[in-house]
C-alpha cells in the first residue's frame, strides 16, 4: 500500500509495555491455568492424564447440557444487549430542553457493580417483591421470576441487560461521533426517512464500533456467570447452568480444576471461533479501503 | 393552530418515551436510595409483601450514611480513586500506543499478536487467579498496592478498542502530516489524539469501571486488608449471620454516583450531537 | 516517543512510592504468624483472644487477616493452593476439614495437645482418615424461634419453649428437650393454620428454615428417619440420598413450599429479617440470631429443634474449626496458638465472652449448665445448646467431596422447592454427586 516502510524499533517500543504487562499478568498465567487441564487431583495428587479431562468432557451429559444453555443465553443476550445499546445511544445523543436530566438517569447502571445490581435486581424479584407487586397493581398475577424454568435464564438476561447497555452505549456514542452530518444531510434531501438513514447509513458507518462492542460483549457475556453463582446457583433444574458455572463449581467448590480448566479452554476456543466470524463479517469490507 | 398542537403531542410523545426507558434504570437504584435512608430492620417492610410504600424512605434514618463513613468508607472511596485513576491514566498512555502501533504500521507477526492481545481477555478472572497470584508473590507485591494497578495497565479490551478506531482515521491525514515534517509522535499527539477524543473517554471508562468494580482480585492481592477498596469494603456488609442492608445500598448509592459524576462533565467530548467535528475536516 | 515512555516511568515510580508509603507498617517482632479468619465478629473475637495470648507470649504477634463470608472459601482455598507460606493458621469450616487434609494443605495437629477436654463429637470430626488435622473452636446449635404474638392472634397454642422473664435451671431445659420437642408434622400443621394470605399475596409465612436448602440445616430432615446422607465411604450416595427416607423428608420439604406456608429462596440472613418483621412465625435457625432478634420488638420464645415422628432426634452441628497451614514455617507457634484457642481455659473464655457461640470446651460448657448467670432468657438458650451438643447432634459426612455434596443437596433441595418433583431431583443428585465425587476420588 501507500505506506512507508515500518519503522520497527518504533513498533517494538509502542508496543513494549502493552505487551510486557500483557505476557506477564495475563498470558503467561494463561499459560500455566491451561496446564492444568492436563493434570487431575487424584486424593491429594497431581496426576497427569494428558487429554484425558477434555475427553471425558465427550461423555460428560453435564456438559452437552451446559453447552446448549450457554448457547441459548448468549444467542440472546448479545444482539439483545448491542440492539438496545445502539437504541439507548440514539436516544442519547438527540438535543432537546431536559435531556440532560435523562442523560443523567440512562448512566446509571455503569457505577453500580454487577453484585450489587444482582442483589438488588433478587430482591426486586423475588415472590412477594416489588416488581411482582407492581404488575399486582396492573392486576397481574405474581411470576416467579428466578425460581421456574421457564422465566430464570430470561430474567437473568434481563438484568445483564439493565447493568450493561449503559456502558455499551459510551462505546457506541464514541462511534457515532465519527458520522459525519453531511451525510445526513444529504441522505434527508434524497427523501430517506429515519430508519433508512439508520439502516443504510448509521449501522454501516458504525461498523468499526460495533465489531468491538460485538467482540467485546460476546467475550464477556460467554465468560459471566457471577448472576447465576448469585441468583440460581445453575438451576432450576439446571436451565440456567452455563459452562463458566459448570466450571467454577468444578474448580473452586470441587477442588477439581482438571475439569474445570478443560471446560475454559473448550469456551475460549469457541469464543475464538465467533470472534473470527465476527471479524470476518464486519471487518472484510474495510481491507479494500 | 394544527402546528402547535402537533408540536405539543409529539413533544408529550417523546417525554413519554423517555421516561418509560429512565424508569427502568431509575427504578432499582430508587428502591436502594430508599432503602438506604431506612433503619436496617425496616429495609423489607414494606416489600415483603409489596405495597407502594416501599417507594417511600419511611421511617426516615440516616442512620447508614452515618454508619458508612465512620466504618471508614471515605477512606475506601478515596483509595479505589487512587487505583482507578492511575490505572486509567497510565492504561490510556500504554494501551494507545500500542493500538496506534497496531493500526498505523505492518509488521511481521501483527495478526499473531493481536490474537494473542483477544486471548487475554477471553479468560475469566478466576481461572487466572492462582496463577497470577503467584506471580505476584514472587514478585513480592503482595499488600503493595502496585499488585493492584501494575496487572490492569495493559489491557487487551483497551488495545483492541484504540487500534479498531485509529484504524479509521483517513491515511491522508497521516500522510500529509508526514509530508510536513511531523514525527510518528506528533501525528499521535496531533492528528490522532484531536480526532479520538470519544475513544479515549471510553478507554478510559473501560479502564476506569474494570478497577471500581474489582473484588476478588483485591482480596487476594491485599491480604494484610489494611489498603481496601469499594467492592471489598462492601462485601463487608454480608456477614455469616446477617446483612446490613441500609449500609449496602447507602454505599451502592454513593458509588454509583460517582462514575456518573466524572462522565457528564465529559458530555461535550463525546456528544455532539450528530453534528460532531468527527471526520468532517 | 520518549516523551511517552518518561511519562510512564514516572506513573510507575509514583506508583511505587504510594505503595511503599502503605506497605511496610509492620514492625520487627520476634515471630510473626498470620490467621485468615472470617471478617466481622469473628475477627473482632479472634483479636480478643490474640490480644490475651499477647499478654502471656510477648514475642509472637499474630495478624488477622480477614475476608468476607462470601469469598472467604475462594480465597482460602487459592491461597492454600497455592502453598503460600503467608498463612500459617487456617479457620476451618468443619465440613471443608476432609477437602483440606485429603489435599494436604494442613499439617495434623501435634498429639502433645491434650484434647481431652473437647466434646468428643466436634473432636472427631476434626478427624480425617484417623488424623486428627483441626481442632474445634466452638460449636454451633440450631433452635426453633416462635412468634408468640401470631401463635395467640391464630388460636393455636405454641410449641413449649424458653420465652422473656423466665428462668430454667440445666434439669429444665434437658427434661423440656427430651420430653417436649415438636415434631415436623406439628410445625407443619401450625404452619398451615398461621399462614396468612390476603389478595393471593402472603403476609404471613407460617414457617421457615434459616439456611435455605443447605444441607448443614436439612441434614437431620432424613437422618432421623433412619437414612445417612451418604455411605459410610464418603463417595456413595445411592440407596442413601434417594433412600425411602430421604423420599419422605424432600417429600415433607416439598410440600412446605407447594402449600406455601414457607417462602421460596430466602438468602442469608433474610428468614431473620422476616421473623424480625413480624411476617414469619417460626423460624428454624441457630442460636446466634438471638441478640438480633432480641434488638426488634417481636415476643418470641425458643423451641427445641423439631424431629420427624417416629423418628430419632437429630439435630444439627458443627461449626468453626483451627488448622495450621502446612506451608508455614512457623509450625509449633501455630500449633501451640491453635492450642491456647481451643483447650485453653483462658483462651476459649475470651472467645466465648467475645461472640457468644456454643462452646466445645467441656469445662465452658459445665460453667454454662451450673452458674447462674445461665438461668435467666435469653441466656438460658445455651443450655438448650449444650443438651442437644451432648446428645442429639449429629456431625456432617466427613469426605474429600463435602463441597460436591452440598452442591448437589442444594440444588436438589432448591429445585423441590421450586416444583420439581421428588424422585427426580433426588435421582438427579446422586447421579451429580457420584460422578463428580468420583472424579477426585477414583
Amino acid at each position: 500500500m501507500t505506506r512507508t516502510r515500518s519503522p520497527l524499533l518504533l513498533v517494538a517500543a509502542l508496543l513494549a509495555p502493552a505487551i510486557a504487562g500483557l505476557v506477564v499478568f495475563r498470558l503467561y498465567p494463561i499459560a500455566l491455568a491451561v496446564s492444568d487441564s492436563f493434570f487431575n487431583m487424584v486424593r491429594g495428587h497431581q496426576v497427569f492424564v494428558g487429554v484425558g479431562n477434555y475427553l471425558s468432557l465427550i461423555a460428560d451429559s453435564a456438559f452437552w447440557k451446559s453447552l446448549q444453555v450457554t448457547f441459548w443465553f448468549n444467542l440472546l443476550i448479545n444482539p439483545i444487549q448491542i440492539a438496545l445499546s445502539l437504541g439507548l445511544a440514539l436516544l442519547y445523543v438527540q438535543k432537546f430542553r431536559g435531556i440532560a436530566l435523562y442523560r443523567f438517569l440512562f448512566l446509571i447502571p455503569i457505577g453500580v457493580s454487577l453484585p450489587v445490581a444482582v442483589i438488588i435486581w433478587r430482591i426486586m424479584l423475588s415472590q412477594d417483591g416489588l416488581v411482582n407487586g407492581l404488575i399486582g397493581i396492573a392486576g397481574i398475577p405474581a411470576q416467579p421470576w428466578l425460581t421456574s424454568e421457564s422465566f430464570a435464564l430470561y430474567s437473568i438476561i434481563a438484568i445483564a441487560t439493565w447493568k450493561g447497555i449503559s456502558y455499551w452505549m459510551i462505546f457506541i456514542i464514541g462511534g457515532l461521533q465519527n458520522i459525519s452530518t453531511e451525510i445526513y444531510e444529504a441522505a434527508r434531501l434524497d427523501g430517506a426517512v429515519a430508519w433508512q438513514r439508520l439502516w443504510h447509513i448509521t449501522i454501516p458507518l458504525l461498523r468499526p464500533t460495533l465489531l468491538f462492542v460485538l467482540v467485546a460483549d460476546v467475550s464477556i457475556n460467554f465468560l459471566l456467570f457471577a448472576p447465576i453463582f448469585m441468583l440460581t446457583q445453575g438451576g432450576p433444574a439446571d436451565s440456567t447452568n452455563v459452562l463458566m458455572y459448570e466450571a467454577y463449581k468444578s474448580g473452586f467448590v470441587f477442588g477439581d480444576m482438571g475439569r474445570a480448566m478443560a471446560i475454559i479452554v473448550v469456551v475460549v476456543l469457541i469464543l475464538l471461533v465467533i470472534v473470527g466470524l465476527q471479524f470476518r463479517l464486519l471487518n472484510g469490507k474495510q481491507e479494500k479501503k | 393552530m394544527a402546528r402547535p398542537l402537533r408540536r405539543g403531542i409529539s413533544f408529550g410523545l417523546r417525554h413519554i418515551g423517555y421516561i418509560a426507558v429512565a424508569f427502568i434504570f431509575v427504578l432499582p437504584l430508587w428502591w436502594a436510595i430508599v432503602s438506604s435512608l431506612r433503619p436496617n430492620m425496616e429495609v423489607f417492610a414494606d416489600i415483603f409483601p409489596f405495597t407502594p410504600k416501599a417507594l417511600l424512605p419511611v421511617p426516615f434514618s440516616l442512620q447508614a450514611y452515618e454508619g458508612v463513613f465512620q466504618r471508614g468508607f471515605g477512606q475506601i472511596i478515596a483509595n479505589t480513586m487512587l487505583v482507578a485513576m492511575i490505572t486509567m491514566i497510565a492504561g490510556l498512555f500504554v494501551n494507545g500506543l500500542a493500538g496506534f502501533a497496531f493500526a498505523v504500521f505492518d509488521f511481521k507477526g501483527k495478526n499473531a499478536i493481536l490474537t494473542l492481545i483477544i486471548i487475554s481477555f477471553m479468560l475469566p478472572f478466576e481461572a487466572i487467579a492462582l496463577p497470577l497470584y503467584t506471580v505476584t508473590l514472587q514478585l513480592g507485591w503482595l499488600d503493595n498496592i502496585a499488585a493492584l494497578i501494575v496487572p490492569s495497565v495493559a489491557n487487551g479490551l483497551a488495545v483492541f478498542l484504540f487500534y479498531q478506531f485509529f484504524k479509521e482515521v483517513p491515511k491522508d491525514y497521516l500522510e500529509a502530516a508526514r509530508l510536513d515534517g511531523a514525527n510518528w509522535l506528533d501525528v499521535l499527539r496531533h492528528v490522532y489524539v484531536p480526532l479520538s477524543i470519544p475513544t479515549l473517554i471510553s478507554a478510559g471508562l473501560l479502564l476506569f469501571v474494570f478497577q471500581w468494580e474489582a473484588f476478588l482480585w483485591p482480596l487476594l492481592a491485599m491480604p494484610s486488608q489494611q489498603f481496601k477498596v469499594i467492592q471489598v469494603g462492601m462485601a463487608a456488609f454480608q456477614q455469616q449471620y446477617q446483612t446490613i442492608w441500609n449500609q449496602l445500598f447507602a454505599v451502592a448509592v454513593i458509588t454509583a454516583l460517582i462514575p456518573i459524576a466524572l462522565l457528564m462533565p465529559l458530555q461535550r467530548y463525546y456528544v455532539q450531537g450528530l453534528a460532531g467535528a468527527g471526520l468532517k475536516g | 516517543m520518549k516523551g511517552a515512555n518518561v511519562k510512564t516511568v514516572k506513573l510507575s515510580i509514583l506508583a511505587g512510592l504510594v505503595a511503599s508509603f502503605f506497605a511496610g507498617t509492620a514492625l520487627a517482632q520476634d515471630k510473626t504468624l498470620n490467621m485468615i479468619v472470617i471478617e466481622g465478629g469473628d475477627t473482632t473475637a479472634m483479636q480478643a483472644v490474640v490480644d490475651a495470648y499477647k499478654a502471656s507470649h510477648p514475642g509472637i504477634a499474630i495478624n488477622l487477616q480477614s475476608y468476607p463470608f462470601a469469598q472467604f472459601f475462594q480465597v482460602a482455598e487459592l491461597r492454600l493452593r497455592s502453598a503460600d507460606a503467608g498463612i500459617d493458621l487456617v479457620y476451618v469450616d468443619a465440613p471443608l476439614m476432609a477437602s483440606y487434609a485429603s489435599r494436604g494443605f494442613l499439617s495434623p495437629i501435634d498429639p502433645g495437645i491434650d484434647t481431652s477436654s473437647l466434646v468428643p463429637s466436634a473432636l472427631d470430626a476434626g478427624k480425617y482418615d484417623g488424623k486428627q488435622y483441626a481442632l474445634p473452636i466452638n460449636n454451633s446449635a440450631q433452635v426453633m424461634f416462635y412468634n408468640k404474638t401470631l401463635f395467640e392472634k391464630a388460636g393455636i397454642t405454641p410449641p413449649t419453649g424458653l420465652t422473656a422473664g423466665q428462668t430454667s435451671t440445666q434439669g429444665d431445659v434437658d427434661k423440656l428437650a427430651s420430653t417436649e420437642r415438636w415434631t415436623w408434622e406439628q410445625v407443619a400443621d401450625a404452619a398451615q393454620k398461621l399462614t396468612v394470605k390476603d389478595g393471593g399475596r402472603t403476609t404471613t409465612y407460617g414457617f421457615s428454615v434459616e439456611q435455605f436448602a443447605e444441607l448443614y440445616q436439612l441434614q437431620p430432615f432424613g437422618e432421623s428417619l433412619g437414612t445417612d446422607v451418604i455411605g459410610p465411604d464418603g463417595y456413595t450416595a445411592k440407596g442413601y440420598l434417594d433412600s425411602e427416607a430421604w423420599t419422605k423428608a424432600a417429600t415433607y420439604w416439598s410440600e412446605l413450599y407447594s402449600s406455601g406456608v414457607s417462602p421460596k429462596g430466602l438468602g442469608y440472613g433474610e428468614g431473620a429479617q422476616l421473623f424480625g418483621n413480624g411476617q414469619l412465625a417460626m423460624f428454624a435457625g441457630g442460636t446466634w440470631n438471638l441478640p438480633i432478634l432480641a434488638a426488634t420488638g417481636v415476643d418470641f420464645g425458643v423451641a427445641p429443634y423439631p424431629y420427624f415422628a417416629g423418628g430419632k432426634v437429630l439435630t444439627p452441628t458443627g461449626s468453626w474449626y483451627v488448622g495450621v497451614n502446612v506451608a508455614s514455617a512457623n509450625q509449633t507457634e501455630a500449633m501451640d496458638f491453635a492450642s491456647y484457642l481451643t483447650t485453653n481455659a483462658e483462651g476459649t473464655k475470651v472467645w466465648f465472652d467475645a461472640l457468644q457461640q456454643l462452646p466445645t470446651y467441656k469445662p465452658l460448657l459445665d460453667t454454662i449448665s451450673t452458674s447462674a448467670d445461665f438461668d435467666v432468657f435469653p441466656k438460658n438458650v445455651f443450655r438448650l445448646g449444650v443438651y442437644d451438643s451432648l446428645n442429639t447432634a449429629k456431625a456432617r459426612p466427613v469426605t474429600a467431596a463435602y463441597g460436591q455434596l452440598q452442591d448437589a443437596f442444594r440444588t436438589a433441595f432448591t429445585d423441590i422447592s421450586n416444583g420439581v418433583a421428588v424422585s427426580e431431583a433426588l435421582k438427579s443428585a446422586v447421579q451429580k454427586f457420584e460422578t463428580a465425587a468420583n472424579r477426585v476420588a477414583k
